[in-house]
């Protein structure tokens, strides 16, 4: 690693993660562009610490596998701030920070004092992120929620699963992943504003709203045609789109899919190119109407004539021939199946992580940035590991570290 | 008032259909001037795609598109000729942000390679979003949508175990983990150009940014020696936790229960009497081992409820809950994103007035509205070449003439 490379977009940001399965990795992205992270904990460990898989199913503070991913790269803090004196060290932390990223039920943090205005009282340009499950404000703004209750509450519960049943939810709390993500976008805007005019701001994030982004167009054909969009798993979607079984798992085909259809011809050349049975019945303008390409008939002879094709193939190999034909169709993969990937190794994509046995692998750089490179700077933080080194760093004298630790608030 | 933090910022965008359309849409609605360099011959297939104002197709009237390209300008130039690329070159040499979801090697067939535009603008930030990154056996390869859903991981993770996989339902990465990992690694490299005056280049392949939010899975399969299978609406911790039936049609709620106290308050709430507690279920070990007996007991005990009603009663005793909204449910029936004014209405030329997502978070300094519906195809031609590119109406109307204007 050069110096130049140890050189971040976000290098002189000092961000302070309260945060647990809401915030961490939108603090994970900060860290690994440059940013300075503290994690900043209490007693017991963050919240994800608690949180399964863990490494050999055991439970135990360091042993948590979504912990050890989403806070790599950050250091830790632990500190009590039930404790006054707890209070008024994050206070001290947080004269230096530009970033604080808490998701605390709303009211929660001011009741200690440390709300935004608490909190920026000598630190004007300071941007405080609120990820929390309705937002600050609104009648359920207090109410209690999960991944899945802010997935239902955000509409796209209701798109999972399958056509005949009731609505399953995406795999991997992606209601926290949708937070995370709004809320690193929401943060870095605020950090841009403040760098500008030297003004931070509160910035509230909602994870039922930060849902509700993903619901591709559902609110539109609502708003727009009167049609409430339902779940379709489990069957073709359209005629040429959906899931298709091979010999060995699934792959999904979006041909007869959104735009100007303009897959489709690809499609039929492939498959006559084959010698596929009956492909001229896939002929015809009446491919690109809406209406007739989600017929439940049409699904069924596009299915009668497609799957004894498809079910006869691999889904490599599948990958690899409708890629000549410039087909939109991929693997469904697992993740045994993408760490395999030539593409992903061709692209040093997976990166090996210290602590945890000599086999972990997970995923590195979500971008590559040319000048200002992704960086994996460390594992994640054992609990309080760097308390004092982060203490040291306010002005804290060993002394004082030392009776804030007899006094149980580091 | 407060500039939006984005004000000042141009970016020259020729992202369409999905995730790199979002992309540009959040930097726009936060002030940046995003100039969407539109093909009236190869029109942005979005424009094409339902849902329609009053189900009459046009490529002004789609929902989806308008909702992911708000506050933006649309300009169409005609990009096979060398002079509607000579004034594309201009447009991106006037931005801080020059931005495509193409494959590979598209930009460069413009004359708008990185190492071709890094030759007029040399601080500008160069967004690219192919399916697979621009480097690697694949980098050719084609794919939008659920097919990258696939490719990464989600859809196979999502379902019920043993079932063909579901998957969200959407095309998720082009919504979510796209857009945000894009955004984010915008701002971040629009930074380090004001500290330093040198722009770069971004290469957010479509895969690599979902496979990341799912980096759990991945030390799961890596350190312990298993594939991550889905989990259907279980928990690997807590129980009950699920999706219940409710009274009428296809109305359901998720109740998640995470600790004693809660378990009571969902008990009392929902009717279950002691004798139908067949073990002793404290402790959230104990709930976890009976997941299944539970969820019969959740299923028999909420079916006749009505959903709405059981959420506020559950809500009100502590417990986790949520009635599983449907797009008419959050639209128009959810008080709270009403009291959060989280749907717009914009006015739109041909669509009239219309339903736009606000941004899922509040910037409570430098509040963003969204300045204007999306753009009709090249409605800001004339303006754009007049404020841009500074030609005058004879030139215009030349350009025009000459099919390089469409």
């Amino acid at each position: 690693v050069t110096a130049d490379a140890a050189e971040g977009a976000l290098t002189g940001l000092r961000v302070l993660d309260l945060s647990g399965p809401l915030g961490n990795y939108c603090g994970k992205l900060f860290a690994e562009l440059g940013a300075d992270v503290v994690l900043v904990e209490p007693p017991g460990g963050s919240a994800l610490r608690h949180e399964p898989p863990f490494v050999a199913d055991e439970p135990g503070i360091e042993r948590s596998l979504g912990f050890a991913y989403n806070n790599t790269s950050k250091r830790s803090l632990r500190l009590d701030l039930g404790h006054p004196e707890g209070q008024q060290v994050l206070r001290d932390l947080a004269a230096g920070a530009a970033l604080v990223i808490e998701t605390d039920s709303p009211g929660r943090m001011a009741a200690r004092g440390l709300g935004h205005e608490e909190l920026s009282r000598d630190n004007p340009g300071l941007v405080t992120t609120s990820i929390t499950p309705f937002g600050q404000t609104g009648p359920y703004a207090q109410y209690e929620a999960s991944d899945l209750v802010c997935l239902a509450m955000g509409g796209l519960l209701y798109l999972g699963g399958y056509a005949d049943g009731p609505p399953v939810q995406a795999g991997q709390q992606q209601a926290y992943v949708a937070g995370n993500l709004f809320g690193a976008v929401a943060s870095l805007l605020a950090v841009t504003a403040a760098e500008t005019t030297g003004r931070g701001q509160h910035v509230d994030v909602s994870v039922q709203e930060s849902v509700v982004m993903g619901l591709e167009n559902a609110a539109q054909f609502q708003d727009l045609e009167g049609r409430i969009r339902r779940r379709t798993g489990g069957q073709q979607w359209r005629a040429g789109a959906g899931v298709y079984p091979c010999t060995d798992g699934y792959v999904y085909m979006l041909a007869g899919g959104i735009g100007g259809n303009r897959f489709w011809p690809n499609l039929v050349a492939w498959l006559a190119e084959e010698g596929v049975d009956r492909v001229d019945e896939l002929r015809g303008e009446e491919w690109g109407e809406r209406d007739f390409v989600e017929a439940e008939e049409t699904k069924a002879m596009f299915a009668e004539i497609f799957l004894p094709f498809v079910r006869s193939r691999t889904k490599v190999g599948l990958y690899r021939d409708a890629q000549k034909w410039r087909v939109p169709l991929c693997p469904v993969n697992s993740p045994t199946d993408i760490l395999g990937s030539a593409q992903l190794r061709h692209r040093n994509y997976f990166v090996q992580v210290p602590g945890l046995g000599p086999e972990a692998i997970m995923p590195g750089a979500p971008y590559v940035l040319s000048e200002t490179p992704w960086s994996l700077k460390s594992r994640a933080p054992h609990l309080g590991e760097h308390t004092e080194e982060v203490l040291a760093e306010v002005g804290y004298t060993a002394d004082r570290v030392a009776r804030l630790r007899e006094a149980g608030v580091v | 008032m407060e500039p939006l933090p984005l004000s000042g910022v141009r970016v020259a965008d020729f992202t369409w259909v999905g995730a790199g359309s979002y992309t540009t849409k959040m930097l726009a609605d936060h002030g940046a001037d995003v100039i969407k360099i539109e093909s009236r011959a190869k029109v942005d297939g979005i424009r094409l795609s339902a849902p329609f104002k009053d189900g009459i197709k046009g490529v002004n009237r789609s929902g989806y598109f308008a909702d992911r390209n708000t506050s933006k300008r649309s300009i169409t130039i005609n990009m096979k000729t060398a002079e509607g690329q000579a004034l594309a070159r201009r447009i991106v040499a006037a931005s801080d942000v020059v931005a495509n979801n193409f494959t590979p090697g598209t930009m460069a067939g413009f004359g708008l390679s990185y190492e071709q535009v890094r030759e007029i603008n040399s601080t500008a930030v160069y967004l690219a979003m192919s399916m697979s990154g621009d480097s690697g056996p694949e980098r050719d390869f084609l794919g939008y949508g659920l097919t990258i859903g696939a490719l990464v991981g989600i859809h196979h993770l999502s379902g019920l175990p043993g079932q063909e996989p579901a998957g969200t339902g959407t095309n998720y990465p082009d919504h979510i983990p796209n857009p945000c990992h894009a955004a984010f690694a915008v701002l971040a490299a629009l930074r380090h150009a004001r500290r330093t005056g040198r722009g770069q280049y971004l290469d957010v392949a479509q895969t690599e940014p979902t496979i990341a939010v799912l980096g759990a899975a991945f030390l799961d399969a890596t350190v312990n020696g298993r594939d991550p299978q889905p989990l259907g609406n279980q928990h690997l911790r807590h129980a009950p936790h699920g999706v219940y039936p409710c009274a009428g049609d296809d109305r359901w709620i998720a109740i998640s229960v995470t600790d004693d106290a809660q378990w009571a308050a969902a008990r009392q709430v929902l009717g279950i009497a002691d004798e139908d507690c067949v073990r002793d279920w404290t402790g959230e070990a104990a709930r976890h081992r009976d997941r299944d007996a539970l969820d019969a007991l959740l299923v028999a005990a909420t079916a006749d409820r009505i959903a709405e009603e059981l959420f506020h009663r559950l809500q009100a005793a502590g417990v986790p809950a949520g009635v599983v909204q449907n797009a008419a449910d959050v639209v128009s029936g959810d008080p709270h994103l009403q009291a959060r004014g989280h749907w717009l209405r914009l006015e739109h030329p041909e669509m009239g007035e219309t339903l736009y997502n606000a941004p899922p978070f509040v910037l409570t300094g430098t509040p963003a509205t969204l300045t204007r519906p999306a753009p009709l195809l090249g409605q800001h031609t004339h303006e754009i070449c007049r404020e841009v590119l500074d030609l005058d109406d004879a030139e215009i109307a030349r350009l025009e003439a000459e099919g390089v204007l469409t």
